[in-house]
């Protein structure tokens, strides 16, 4: 018998929408696919009726819930503030408890990512197979992802030759010797450790240059976010707690990873199950800092103090934001503070800089084609720029926007926010 | 259920992909932006060209099977539910912005452009089209012209019959008819055009349309006036008129609703306020500066207790913010809300007001009052919840007695919305037995098998 607990968790949520349809015109789905079931009304309306009994987990709901960027483009924009990315989440979890993951997912999620060791070696694995694949630049963010991506055309990014993990020490001190003025944990995310190494390293050394200790657990895992926001909410749970448990001796944990933050400040929303769970996963929350709130916000960094490197001297610089930082952590202006602030370089707004770069996790990998299709409005608010760099601080965003900037051979770089500053 | 060979041509004429019929797709096509109407069709089509059309209605003509048109669903009449079953074709994929004719001031669309995207279009080049329902962010230009959409600017400019030259519509029959022009002026003939707007979707399906624009005014200026007694605020907006100034928008927000909309996003309204109007000028800058003065000493004489003028855009974004998220501040307090649509001619805007104050008291029901008072267009509200049966039973004998008073004001029981299902059951009270009769014979002799959007209208 279906329990429909996830759901009903959400109910009071998918019960705020009057039905104007308002989002149709904010989702970025439903503007390439002109199609009901594209938006967010529709998406609601199905979980409601599966709420009361009156729509099965069919295959064909499960297609339609799955094809949702949780951009949240809707839910900013909506007039009765319906939260339907909790609403669309909650019906995966169900899908999932009703239909089981596919074996890809199943197989990775599980077994591999889940396993911290395991996915490192799988990992090494795809590394030795690389010759295979065409020469790229750019980052990967989840290896099932990485895996099914192949045979698309994709600009698939390389893998780091050593990891982060193996890497890190786990405790660097401030680099003057002094006492520390404060410590915090590092998150590495999947991305910084497999692909980025030198981001994670780079961040590490931009806290300890300025007299912060930084502590690097090895037990740390992936933040959850392709697992749990494709339903997976056992395995995201798991994972919850051992990044708990990881962290439980810092009182600040800071990550380079916009989708990391954002997922592990998040977990209260979408997991708990239990007050227990509810109050561990809140007081979590409040140690998470994104890199761009805990620069300006934490460390209180003057971004005209901060010394440009010198390869990017003169250069014209534009923002792409992040989903997961503009609408999930509401993240926009500190970016915007440090790339205006810093001498010697040119700050341009792009055209819509909040619209979602196409790639929502494993959404790219099943909807790659729409993918590149919404990817292509962004291509266009950043050829209006003009600008010689793009620059984000999510390593999902940029994997989309290498592989896009590449496919319409466009001459911008893209960069991390991080990598720009010595 | 549709037979195999049906779904099978329908297929042939629009393609594959533009036929759902899957039956979670057929559920997301079952509501418009009601709330208690709700049928699934047999099928959804996504025509892309207006000889798909054409084709399409003369194979359902042939098997006399229903035809609901529909584009973005944000309709509050029921107008765009399939009652009857059969085809939803959805205007959707037909949104190209054909021309923007600068030197006539017209712009030729398909009716799946959505409005607010015209308007994005329209801006590039300094033009607009006045009409302005606020679904402006979903609704599509077909649907705005079967309904013959208003919104707060019709004060000023009219409504969207105002700002239709011609149409290319397709017949339930099939055939392909072209009505109007390109001209301000056309008196050739009986004037079929005006049959389609507001018809609907029960005569045809508007396959292109010729639209009137105008330029956007230079300047605007917002003007925000308080009043101790909402009546009071209803007969400011003749006052103002009366005097001479015809502002582009005059909206008004009572109490219940200030006090709602300051919970859910502080906008600086004044929480005390009986009612407050918003008026907004536009047109030269000198023009709009001596029109806002002039509105200042008007309400001031007519009992008005406060008034601000927006000092910039900001101030003045944020009142028309606070306007538009009224309707989400009273859907967000009840289960179910009945969102009414009477308008009365102006001058009689105080005598509603005050029904509807004595209504929520003998009924002991929440009527909230909101809306373009500017054209006698009010929207009250009556809260309500469609399960608490006794409570739901008052609130419906409140909303048939504000029908009943709207019309012996001499106003009407729509003004914007339409009737569609929503309304069916009043139709009666306005209308003559041989009007409705005539209306019907022009749909029969349009539509011979009742197959477009069959059921709506009249019961």
């Amino acid at each position: 018998m279906e329990d429909l607990k996830e759901l009903k968790k959400v109910e009071q949520h998918a019960d705020q929408c009057m039905k104007c349809g308002f989002c149709s015109f904010f989702c970025p789905v439903y503007q390439e696919e002109k199609v009901e079931t594209a938006v967010a009304r529709g998406k609601n309306y199905l979980a409601k009726l599966a709420i009361k009994g009156e729509q099965k987990f069919t295959d064909e709901l499960g297609e339609i819930i799955g094809k949702c960027l949780l951009c949240k483009r809707c839910v900013v924009n909506c007039p009765a503030k319906t939260q339907i990315d909790r609403v669309v989440v909650a019906a995966r979890a169900e899908m999932v408890k009703n239909k089981g993951l596919g074996f890809v997912k199943n197989f990775a999620f599980r077994k591999v990512m889940a396993n911290r060791k395991a996915f490192g070696n799988y990992v090494r694995l795809a590394k030795a197979f690389q010759w295979l694949l065409p020469k790229t630049e750019g980052n990967i963010r989840h290896l099932p992802d990485f895996l099914k991506a192949l045979g698309q055309g994709r600009n698939i990014p390389e893998i780091a030759k050593t990891f982060l993990r193996d890497m890190v020490k786990p405790v660097y001190k401030p680099q003057d010797g002094k006492a520390p003025i404060m410590r915090v944990g590092f998150f590495m995310g999947c991305a910084v450790d497999f692909v980025y190494p030198e981001l994670g390293m780079k961040f590490i050394d931009f806290m300890t240059k300025r007299g912060i200790e930084v502590v690097v657990p090895q037990e740390q895992s992936c933040c959850g976010a392709a697992i749990y926001f494709s339903g997976d909410f056992e395995t995201g749970r798991m994972l919850a707690d051992k990044n708990i448990e990881a962290f439980k001796d810092v009182d600040m944990i800071v990550t380079g990873c916009g989708t990391c933050s954002s997922t592990l400040k998040d977990y209260q929303k979408y997991l708990p199950d239990n007050p227990d769970q509810e109050k561990r996963y809140k007081d979590f929350e409040k140690k998470i800092k994104d890199s761009m709130e805990f620069i300006i916000d934490v460390m209180k960094v003057k971004p005209e103090e901060l010394k440009l490197k010198k390869e990017f001297e003169g250069k014209t610089v534009t923002w792409h934001d992040p989903c997961h930082l503009i609408r999930y952590q509401n993240i926009s202006a500190q970016p915007r503070a440090i790339l205006k602030g810093l001498k010697g370089l040119k700050y341009v707004e792009m055209p819509n800089a909040d619209l979602c770069c196409g790639m929502g996790g494993s959404f790219s990998v099943y909807h790659y084609d729409l993918t590149k299709k919404i990817a292509a409005k962004k291509m266009n608010g950043i050829k209006a720029t003009g600008a010689d760099i793009v620059v984000t601080a999510c390593p999902g965003c940029m994997i989309n926007l290498i592989d896009n900037v590449l496919q319409n051979k466009m001459p911008q770089k893209v960069y991390h926010l991080l990598e720009l500053v010595e | 259920m549709l037979k195999e060979s049906v779904i099978n041509e329908l297929q042939r004429i629009v393609g594959k992909e533009n036929v759902l019929t899957s039956p979670e797709a057929l559920k997301a096509y079952s509501y418009d932006g009601t709330t208690s109407w709700i049928r699934e069709p047999d099928v959804v089509v996504f025509p892309t060209t207006t000889q798909q059309i054409s084709d399409l209605m003369k194979l359902a003509n042939a098997e006399k099977i229903p035809v609901t048109p529909r584009g973005g669903g944000t309709n509050v009449s029921g107008g765009s539910v399939p009652w009857l079953g059969g085809i939803v074709l959805c205007t959707t994929k037909m949104n190209k912005i054909l021309k923007i004719d600068k030197e006539n001031l017209t712009a030729t669309v398909e009716p799946g452009v959505v409005l607010q995207d015209l308007t994005l279009a329209l801006a590039k080049e300094g033009l607009f089209f006045p009409p302005d329902p606020q679904s402006f962010l979903g609704a599509t230009i077909g649907g705005i012209i079967a309904e013959n959409a208003g919104g707060p600017a019709c004060v000023k400019y009219g409504v969207t019959k105002q700002y239709v030259l011609g149409l290319e519509v397709v017949l339930p029959t099939g055939e392909i008819v072209n009505l109007g022009g390109r001209t301000l002026k056309n008196v050739v003939g009986y004037d079929l055009l005006h049959i389609f707007i507001s018809s609907e979707g029960t005569l045809g399906v508007i396959t292109r349309a010729e639209l009137k624009l105008n330029p956007i005014p230079p300047a605007k200026k917002t003007t925000m006036v308080v009043y101790a007694d909402v009546a009071k605020a209803g007969e400011g907006v003749f006052r103002v008129l009366e005097n001479g100034v015809i502002p582009d928008k005059i909206e008004l927000l009572d109490n219940w609703v200030i006090n709602r909309i300051e919970e859910m996003m502080p906008m600086g309204l004044p929480k005390d306020a009986d009612a407050v109007l918003l008026f907004e000028c536009d047109g030269i800058p000198e023009a709009v500066e001596k029109e806002t003065e002039k509105i200042v000493d008007i309400v001031k004489k007519y009992g008005a207790v406060d008034v601000r003028i927006a000092k910039d855009m900001d101030e003045a974004n944020r009142y028309w913010l606070a306007r538009r998220a009224g309707f989400a501040a009273v859907f967000g307090k009840a289960k179910t809300v009945f969102a009414e649509d009477v308008t009365v001619p102006r001058g009689k805007i105080p005598d509603l007001i005050n029904k509807c104050k004595e209504l929520a008291k003998k009924y002991n029901v929440e009527i909230v009052v909101l809306g373009h008072a500017g054209d006698g267009n009010l929207h009250p509200a009556i809260l309500t919840d469609v399960s608490n049966q006794e409570h739901y039973g008052r609130a419906v004998k409140a909303m048939d007695e504000i029908i009943e008073e709207a019309v012996a004001l001499g106003g009407v029981l729509s003004g914007e919305h339409g009737i569609g299902l929503e309304k069916q059951k009043f139709l009666k009270r306005q209308l003559d037995p041989v009007v409705i009769d005539m209306m019907k014979k022009i749909k029969a002799l349009f539509d011979p098998n009742n197959i477009m959007n069959p059921g709506k209208i009249w019961e």
